[in-house]
């Protein structure tokens, strides 16, 4: 086996320094009864040669797109080399959980420079390491908003909110008989106002609304805060495309007390759904509060400036079961990859990124509206996602587009029956005119059903 | 091995004006502004401006403050620091797989779904439990998914439990993740060698009496969900009564959850689902060598019984067989379940971290049935190597073969008035990094070492002979040791100020 450093002579050493005729007998702790007597019942090892030859087989059996008009939570951008190269130095990959600051300073600092950005594109006071996605960063900002409103025992969460975001929060609330999560419905595809109000009451600790939402449209927080927080509840802004965060105003700048969300945005492939980068941030008050890793600056013996893991009474090594949340490893290289993104596109790269983001998406709808079974549902800003009504019939327009190497965007009738009938497109800086071009004549082709 | 020179945080270096990226030429119209202007972007306050190369020189730099497993032994207990065999880096990035988004149709993902069911597989057979989900990001995720699905099979029986029990050796993580998932926490004593007690424990020091396994079944009865039991525990031994604390617990009709930090120890040698546990996580960031890159992402899947399969998270990968000719190969396709009324539901956004899942797969296909059980087997050899050679020079906790790793406590050297902590900092300024230290807290100042499969006998000697000659200065010249370290880039650092006064980001000057 060539990972492992055996050989006939050394091994026997091994054995005679401890005492032993072989390794199975430093096994006698292990009770007979619980022994496996039989080799496992699966296929022996197998070279670098094979193994990577049948890897290469079942990443040939995925589909390979030219084009994925396709969003929803995972968003394909373009990521630069640079990424890929830093992040395969085993400095980094390989390294432990920083543990020990004097020989883990490398990823400190990384974590203490990532944590200033996510605050920087939040416009909020203190983030953490990262959490696991998108949504189980919801459950964290939910549950913290809980204990940050103390007696407050409700969450109101928008029906615009993403639909597996909202499914991961009710997986976590069902164990829990003195919550509860409660919709706030939609309106002209934003949180309607009106239903906020009604179920707004002295029991709601937060709010928390999409920005922009899952149909792609922008919620307007400053709106939203004025009742939010006249009763006394904390605003969550949850954003599933950081590149928002280029074109949008920071929610901490208007009227969001937590935002949090997916970053995987930023520096990842789509990876079928991970390993992508949950991200929360709050406000310096509640930072106490916060779930997961933190890491401060300080100095060392000598007065030197150097970095540690911090705040650590939060967390379940030393508070056990009253600790902020169970979260112990989380998404570092993932969080790195972020900050190498975030420092070589710096403020123009990514208001340009975003900007070209906004022009896409606005060119693919025009082009779309332009055929006769498209229609626009409603009128609310946008940025790189969007919703339009089609009056064919969906598999047959996915047929098409698969048949041509495109996917097509999403069937919104399959989260929300109201929008039965609407698909979700999105388009990126990755998008050519010529993708874009590409699939309007091919949905152009596809028949109309009567 | 360290950069001596310091590296200024990135924001210090900013330039206005300059680039780490160009973006394309812009093929279509500029966007029109259709954003309410309060909602317009104002700009950014941190987000620096460099060149490419100063950035990849950055980074390069900082990495170099860093201990890798590349560097050498890398001892810390319960983390298994395992080589990370490269050819699963690059087959994880191949990109048939990182280009797939999760939301395409299932015929267009058949590679991912295979991949998905195949380790599946593996994971059922290595621990003899029949239902596996990849869904939990991490172990502590899977913690949490575990124990939802213990709470589930007591709500589909009409019942609702409140405690469940957990041993005073077991990870941070376990009643957090009690709590979490809305359950109080009961402690379960450990007994004089370290396993869980079945009797009340009397405190040596304060006279106070712990109630052992058996009074807490008795007295709290079906008030008990379940256990959370780390096996091998956490100073490395079997719980070499595993089968009668699930029979005791299972009497009461309470689940016995598996946290499987330790699986190491037992791929190839012993089953879960053989010795009585209904439950289980493995850290494949563990077990499997996908790597820890500095804190995550790992992966957390969790392995159950057949009475726990309804209530596994959605969606779930099923396998069909596609009907052909006579005598052919059957083929098979694959497809996501979404359709198990009683599923806890959803547990992450999408499928898990399914970039550490491909690495986790070739990790198994290159071992094999035969190198998984070498692999334990050296693991095991290896801490009993180390246990071997220090015994004497470090007191042990306990005097008898352990599995994977070897805890031993400061008692010798406290004598000199030089402790755990002193003796890690100062294995840094011999290169290496620290074993696990302070945990698990039922040992006084200890010192947990798992060495792990991958170190040949030359590191370990020359690990040992660091650890020895530690050993001797502690008794020599202690303030070299409550010095330390003086050799790496920063000496130690002052982590009161830095919890007290946090300063947890970068502030224009």
């Amino acid at each position: 086996m060539r990972y492992l450093p055996s050989s006939p002579v050394e091994d026997r050493a091994l054995l005679d320094t401890i005492g032993v005729p072989n390794a199975e007998a430093l096994l006698v702790g292990i009770p007979d009864s619980a022994r496996l007597r039989r080799e496992l019942d699966l296929p022996t090892q197998g070279s670098e040669q094979e193994v990577a030859w049948q890897m290469m087989g079942l990443a040939n059996r995925n589909t390979r797109f030219c084009a994925q008009f396709l969003g929803a939570g995972a968003y394909d951008h373009f990521v630069p080399s640079a990424i890929d190269a830093m992040i395969s130095r085993q400095e980094w990959f390989t390294a432990y959980t920083p543990y020990q600051p004097e020989i883990s300073q490398g990823t400190l600092q990384h974590i203490f420079e990532y944590q200033t950005l996510i605050c920087d594109l939040t416009g909020l006071d203190v983030t953490n390491a990262s959490l696991y996605d998108g949504g189980t960063a919801c459950v964290e900002a939910a549950l913290m908003a809980v204990r940050v409103a103390k007696k407050r025992n409700t969450v109101l969460v928008s029906r615009g909110l993403h639909p597996m975001y909202r499914e991961v929060l009710k997986t976590n609330f069902a164990p829990h008989d003195d919550l509860n999560l409660v919709e706030v419905g939609l309106k002209d595809g934003v949180t309607d106002l009106a239903d906020l109000q009604a179920k707004l009451s002295a029991d709601v600790a937060a709010v928390m609304v999409g920005y922009p939402n899952f149909l792609g449209n922008l919620e307007d927080l400053t709106a939203l805060a004025g009742p939010v927080h006249a009763a006394g509840a904390l605003l969550v802004s949850v954003t599933q495309e950081a590149f928002a965060f280029g074109w949008f105003e920071a929610p901490g700048k208007v009227g969001a007390d937590m935002a949090c969300g997916e970053a995987m945005s930023l520096g990842n492939k789509p990876n079928y759904g991970g390993p992508f980068l949950g991200f929360l941030a709050v406000k310096d008050a509640h930072k106490r509060e916060i779930p997961g890793r933190v890491v401060g600056q300080t100095k060392d013996l000598d007065g030197q400036t150097g970095y540690v893991l911090t705040l650590t009474a939060r967390e379940q090594h030393i508070r056990r079961d009253k600790a902020t949340s169970n979260i112990c490893s989380n998404q570092g290289l993932v969080a790195l990859r972020a900050n190498i993104f975030m420092q070589l596109a710096g403020p123009e790269g990514l208001k340009g990124l975003a900007q070209q983001n906004a022009a896409k998406a606005q060119y693919l709808r025009q082009r779309l509206l332009e055929l006769p079974d498209m229609a626009p549902v409603d009128d609310q800003p946008f940025f790189n996602e969007f919703m339009l009504r089609y009056t064919g019939d969906y598999a047959t327009l996915q047929e098409a587009c698969l048949r041509e190497s495109l996917l097509p965007g999403l069937d919104l009738g399959r989260f929300y029956p109201e929008y039965a009938g609407c698909i979700l497109w999105c388009a990126t800086e990755l998008h050519t005119r010529q993708m874009i071009e590409s699939l309007v004549e091919i949905l152009a082709r596809v028949p109309a059903t009567v | 091995m360290f950069l001596r020179q310091r590296e200024p945080l990135s924001f210090e270096r900013s330039v206005p004006g300059k680039r780490g990226m160009d973006l394309p030429k812009l093929d279509v119209p500029e966007a029109r502004d259709t954003r309410p202007a309060h909602l317009q972007r104002s700009g950014f306050d941190a987000l620096p401006e460099l060149s490419e190369v100063e950035v990849i020189r950055h980074f390069t730099r900082l990495s170099k403050w860093n201990y890798g497993v590349d560097d050498g032994i890398y001892p810390l207990g319960s983390c298994t620091m395992k080589h990370n065999p490269r050819l699963n880096e690059k087959v994880a990035g191949l990109p048939g797989f990182t280009d797939s988004h999760p939301m395409a149709p299932d015929a267009f993902v058949q590679g991912n779904l295979e991949t998905i069911y195949t380790l599946q597989e593996w994971l059922k057979e290595i621990t003899g439990l029949p239902g596996v989900t990849l869904q939990p990001s991490a172990g502590a995720a899977g913690e949490l998914t575990g124990v939802m699905l213990i709470r589930a099979y007591h709500v589909s029986k009409g019942a609702k439990r409140r405690v469940i029990l957990i041993p005073d050796s077991g990870h941070g993580t376990n009643p957090a993740t009690a709590a979490m998932a809305g359950y109080e926490v009961v402690e379960l004593p450990s007994g004089t060698d370290g396993t869980i007690s079945f009797d009340d424990v009397t405190d040596p020091v304060n006279g106070k009496v712990r109630k052992g396994l058996r009074t807490l079944v008795s007295e709290l009865g079906s008030e008990i969900a379940g256990a959370m039991i780390t096996n091998p525990n956490t100073i490395g031994v079997f719980e070499y009564r595993f089968k009668e604390i699930s029979d005791l617990l299972h009497s009461v009709d309470a689940l016995v959850y598996m946290d499987g930090a330790n699986m190491n120890a037992l791929v190839g040698v012993a089953r879960p689902g053989d010795f009585g546990v209904d439950v289980m996580h493995l850290n494949l960031h563990k077990t499997m060598s996908t790597p820890h890159g500095g804190g995550g992402p790992g992966a957390g899947p969790v392995c159950c019984s057949a009475e726990l399969l309804p209530f596994l998270p959605v969606p779930v990968v099923v396998r069909d067989t596609v009907k052909v000719g006579e005598g052919e190969v059957p083929r098979h396709s694959y497809r996501m379940a979404w359709d198990r009324p009683q599923s806890i539901g959803k547990v992450h956004t999408f499928y898990g971290n399914f970039g550490i899942l491909v690495r986790a797969l070739t990790y198994c296909l290159s071992h094999g049935s035969d190198g998984l059980k070498a692999a334990t087997l050296r693991a095991i050899v290896n801490a009993n190597y180390i246990r071997t050679r220090l015994k004497g020079a470090y007191a042990l906790h306990i005097d008898s073969p352990t599995l994977h790793e070897v805890v031993f406590s400061d008692t010798n050297q406290a004598k000199h008035d030089v402790h755990t902590l002193d003796i890690a900092k100062r294995l840094i300024d011999h290169g290496y990094h620290p074993p696990t230290i302070y945990f698990p807290m039922i040992v006084p100042g200890a010192l947990m070492i798992e060495p792990t499969e991958s170190e040949s006998k030359d590191e370990l000697d020359a690990f040992c002979d660091t650890m020895l000659q530690i050993a001797k200065e502690a008794e020599e010249n202690p303030d070299l040791l409550h010095q330390a370290p003086t050799l790496a880039p920063l000496r130690r650092l002052d982590e009161t100020t830095a919890a007290r006064k946090p300063v947890l980001k970068w502030a224009k000057g």
